[in-house]
């Protein structure tokens, strides 16, 4: 698929980056899921003109809104990005490509920590957030990778190349489906359950989960939500700074031509009315670069 | 530029520095380049004062399992040839410095 820009998250600046660029008449495709932003859960009420208003409303608003101006929503979660010849690719979840002359970053900042007993403190001694990063390390080792989404199907699929057994703990079916079979036939063992607590003496031993259940590994790979920002940045060749944030100028550009970012991501104050205002001239930045090409 | 060390050169580097800080990394692991422009300033900080080094644990995996490396990157801390310190994830220099007990 191919778009004059890529919108990466549905949160308040992605939708709105989404509705000025399309009102500038640019093609624009929307990546990612309104449940993972920050607004979803939350109820708004410093928002000019709103007084008290749930955030799923608000969002929900929004993406009609930004229909209506021609703006297509994906659905889907981007799993890797790249620069190639002037455009930006994208891998999405299940698979397929999406290719744009322009990008607006507008994922939010990922929450990476479970917030479990035992997860600080047996960090680099078997809990790990990168299975990319330390797969290599658990040759013929016992692990656990921990996550609903893509990121963590295909993580535990990685792990099964790796390690002895992998399992894989989830509470909620929020992966491509293609890619959590793909991580069940290549082997992990699916469990279905929150985590409780990561225990061992000085060194990762068991996971256990909220029924009591207890699967003994040497490592736990904790894989939440999304692709990170700083991660989506890095393969589109920002440098991000070391909060994960992305710096963004006036016009919101990058330090990429081409690649833009609004929200969260740009840093604080988190607040939904910095992140329209920014969406807003994120998508104009993004609409008008990629007229520029043409 | 920061000393790459491998299986050959890395115990006289531990032995030739009073203090010794080794970046344990991977070409493949973000967290990992973006500590790299860090280590390249720390070093310049600490000229005379530390040896600061890199070493690529997917080409050295021997010292990576030695030193029970699970996660990079890792900031191995030695001094006099005594591993005194691990420090696990991408962090600030400040923070480095700190743990390093610069200030």
């Amino acid at each position: 698929m191919e778009a004059d820009v890529l919108v990466i998250g549905c949160g308040p600046a992605g939708l709105q980056a989404a509705i000025h660029a399309s009102r500038k008449k640019a093609s624009v495709l929307v990546a990612g899921k309104a449940a993972s932003s920050g607004a979803y859960g939350a109820r708004i009420e410093n928002y000019l003109g709103v007084p008290s208003r749930p955030g799923e409303e608000i969002l929900a608003d929004g993406r009609a809104q930004a229909e209506s101006f021609g703006a297509r929503f994906l659905d889907m979660n981007v799993m890797s990005a790249s620069a190639l010849d002037g455009r930006f690719v994208f891998g999405m979840e299940d698979g397929s490509e999406v290719s744009a002359k322009a990008v607006v970053l507008a994922t939010g900042i990922a929450r990476r920590l479970l917030g479990i007993p035992g997860e600080k403190a047996l960090t680099g001694k078997g809990v790990s957030y990168c299975a990319v990063c330390d797969c290599n390390f658990y040759k013929g080792r016992r692990v656990a990778v921990v996550g609903n989404d893509s990121e963590a199907a295909a993580s535990a699929r990685l792990m099964t190349s790796y390690a002895s057994e992998t399992h894989w703990v989830r509470w909620e079916d929020a992966a491509d489906e293609g890619l959590a079979s793909k991580a069940l036939e290549a082997g992990a063992v699916p469990h279905a359950g929150r985590p409780k607590a990561i225990e061992g003496d000085g060194k990762v031993e068991r996971l256990v989960l909220e029924d009591g259940a207890e699967i003994q590994v040497d490592g736990v790979f904790i894989e939440l939500g999304a692709r990170s920002s700083a991660d989506l940045a890095m393969d589109l060749g920002i440098m991000p700074e070391i909060d994960d944030t992305v710096k963004a100028g006036q016009d919101c550009s990058t330090e990429v031509p081409g690649v833009f970012a609004c929200g969260d991501v740009t840093g604080r104050p988190w607040q939904v009315a910095k992140a329209v205002g920014q969406g807003c001239v994120a998508g104009m930045s993004a609409a008008d670069f990629a007229r520029r090409l043409e | 530029m920061v000393t790459e060390l491998n299986e050959s050169n890395f115990d006289s580097f531990v032995d030739e520095n009073s203090l010794a800080i080794i970046d344990c990394w991977a070409p493949w692991c973000g967290p990992c380049r973006r500590m790299g422009p860090i280590i390249e300033e720390l070093a310049e900080d600490l000229k005379g004062r530390a040896g600061v080094a890199k070493l690529n644990t997917d080409e050295n995996q021997g010292i990576a399992v030695r030193f029970n490396i699970n996660a990079i990157p890792t900031i191995l801390v030695f001094r006099d040839s005594v591993l005194v310190d691990t420090l696990v994830g991408l962090r600030p220099k400040e923070d480095l410095l700190a743990a390093l007990g610069f200030r």
